[in-house]
């Protein structure tokens, strides 16, 4: 009980000095904005796209962004186009069920939240090593508690982040689009919490990272260039998913990293979800672990 | 003597430097413990490693009888001011200073009626709610100070504590932690040997990364069974002097410019010394000032 309420005290003071921190700040924003900016130039595109498809098919024109598609969407030749080249149908459920719009948020959310992650998170711990902050703390309660606490508290502040960019995208939506909602609005915020265990696995990677070094800049560095090196094995196991010699070792590596187990977020069943869920944390705590274990060996 | 705090023969190493060389030390329950010794003679080193900061090589610690340090078991028993570091600069002292206590097991009110006393203390009641990164220097390091004594912790660890504080706060320092509770321990680092003289009950020299000496105040500046008589230039003997107090020791320097008198505060007092010797001396020489004892500067500078 002492531990889990020393957990929940250290978890609270991080959040809430963490988004008194410049840097957090701006990060967030820039994400929010990245979040609307995105939505409004998919939207723009989209616009474009009817406004083609109208000519094309000599529709009757429309103010509305997203009729054309809307409708395209849920008429029954398009469907039976899709369940045939989709052939599973609980993807194919999860495909057409949805709001175009929703794909898109979902699509920009999955894609900047790494990097997101990395910008808020990977220089905390870093940074309280280097100014010797952690020494009133480490007298007072363990250094596990303490790294779960700051882990639990930058989680916190990717979540305020991930719903602010899904408020900013739905407000974006609204103005530029009709029938964007209250539903779309609360199917954006599944987004948004899906993104947010996505994220785990990468705040694990950056925290963990964070433990070895007494440098904040550092730690940043080393975050972005293991996130690139996490999607240049991504892309090679894509690339090399068939092959039979040594390259092979790409598909095996590929299995330890977030991309390939993103797809379970993607779809709708409990289940899906719950697997993507365990695997992000699974991947999250492999990711955290040796750093931590590194950092309770050495000296503070 | 009850040890609140033991260390026995601890090892510490950077690579090829060693830090500590088997210290050893014992620091005496409801004192304060000056710890004296020249820059890296592994004061800083010491205290850090028996707050469990940095892991030793080899050697025991034994902190307030329970081994050495354990979150579960010495969490808010114990508590430190460490060398070089910085406050959460985004917090606020009072927050910052509840949470600490918080976390020490405090309850709420507790935290909070503890964490405004020392802020207040240091004086810093009116900067509570001011962003630590705008307040100076000095009153982060008040703020440093004020969060040792949160929840009153048995045992006390201040490395330097009184190093860039100006001479005000330097003195109402001094009264706060002179002031500490009954049964607290504190272990004072510090090159600043006037204060120390000030607050400590006992001195422990380390040098190299060992002890050399342990050694009470009274033992090293000799307040309550030492005159110092500084006298002018003037040709004198003490054997004449010697048999008028033949229960003193007395010493003269070789410039004849100071006579030191020994005595056991048990037999003679120091105004039957001043009423025997005084006259004496003013017939053959003059007598400058009468100090009580040696500073504990001039002790450190010839033992060190």
């Amino acid at each position: 009980m002492t531990s889990l309420f020393q957990l929940w005290r250290i978890t609270c003071y991080e959040w809430f000095t963490a988004m008194r921190s410049r840097r957090a700040v701006v990060v967030v924003l820039l994400f929010m904005a990245a979040s609307v900016c995105t939505m409004n130039f998919c939207i723009n595109a989209l616009q474009k796209m009817e406004q083609e498809l109208t000519k094309v098919l000599e529709l009757p024109e429309t103010e509305q962004v997203g009729v054309v598609s809307k409708t395209l969407w849920q008429s029954k030749p398009f469907r039976r186009m899709m369940r045939h080249i989709v052939y599973n149908k609980d993807v194919y459920n999860d495909l057409v069920g949805r709001h175009p719009v929703e794909l898109m948020y979902a699509w920009l959310v999955f894609f900047y939240t790494p990097l997101l992650v990395v910008l808020v998170s990977a220089n905390r711990i870093a940074d309280e090593l280097g100014s010797g902050a952690c020494r009133y703390v480490a007298f007072r309660c363990s250094r596990s508690l303490w790294s779960a606490g700051k882990y639990f508290g930058q989680a916190a502040i990717i979540a305020v982040a991930l719903m602010l960019s899904g408020i900013g995208a739905w407000v974006m939506a609204s103005i530029r689009m009709h029938e964007a909602g209250w539903p779309l609005l609360i199917a954006i915020t599944g987004w948004s919490m899906r993104s947010l265990i996505y994220a785990l696995p990468f705040l694990g990677l950056s925290l963990g990272l964070s433990h070895l070094t007494r440098s904040g800049s550092k730690a940043t560095i080393f975050a972005i260039m293991t996130l690139a090196l996490c999607f240049l094995i991504e892309a090679l196991a894509v690339v090399f998913r068939n092959a039979n010699d040594w390259k092979a070792l790409f598909s095996y590596a590929g299995v330890f990293t977030p991309a390939a187990h993103k797809f379970f977020l993607w779809r709708s069943t409990p289940l899906s979800l719950a697997v993507g869920t365990l695997w992000m944390i699974t991947l999250s705590l492999c990711y955290l672990i040796p750093g931590h274990l590194i950092f309770k060996k050495r000296d503070m | 003597m009850k040890a609140a705090l033991i260390t026995n023969s601890i090892v510490k190493r950077y690579g090829s430097k060693t830090a500590l060389n088997g210290m050893t030390a014992s620091i005496p329950s409801s004192s304060i413990t000056g710890l004296i010794g020249a820059n890296g003679a592994g004061k800083t080193t010491w205290m850090m490693a028996v707050a469990g900061f940095l892991r030793i090589q080899s050697g025991s610690v034994n902190l307030l009888g329970g081994g050495p340090f354990n979150p579960a078991l010495h969490r808010g028993r114990i508590s430190i001011l460490p060398q070089d570091s910085e406050l959460p600069c985004e917090s606020y002292p009072l927050e910052t200073l509840i949470h600490y206590g918080r976390l020490q097991g405090l309850s709420k009110h507790e935290a909070d009626h503890s964490a405004r006393n020392v802020l207040t203390a240091v004086h810093l009641a009116d900067r509570m709610n001011t962003p630590i990164r705008t307040l100076s220097h000095g009153m982060r390091k008040r703020v440093m100070i004020a969060q040792c004594f949160i929840g009153k912790p048995e045992l006390i660890m201040l490395d330097e504590p009184l190093s860039g504080l100006d001479p005000r706060e330097v003195a109402n320092m001094r009264n706060f932690i002179s002031a500490k509770s009954p049964g607290q321990t504190i272990v004072i680092s510090s090159h600043n040997l006037y204060d120390l003289e000030l607050l400590c009950d006992y001195i422990v020299f380390v040098k190299k990364g060992r002890t050399t000496r342990t050694a009470t105040i009274e033992e090293l500046t000799g307040k309550t069974a030492m005159l110092v008589y500084n006298l002018t230039h003037t040709p004198l003997s003490t054997a004449d002097l010697s048999e008028l107090l033949p229960e003193c020791t007395l010493t003269l320097s070789d410039t004849h410019s100071q006579l030191s008198c020994s005595f056991d505060k048990t037999r003679v007092s120091a105004e039957q010394i001043n009423a025997t010797l005084i006259p004496a001396l003013l017939k053959s020489t003059g007598i400058i000032s009468i100090e009580r004892g040696r500073s504990l500067e001039e002790r450190v500078l010839n033992e060190l």
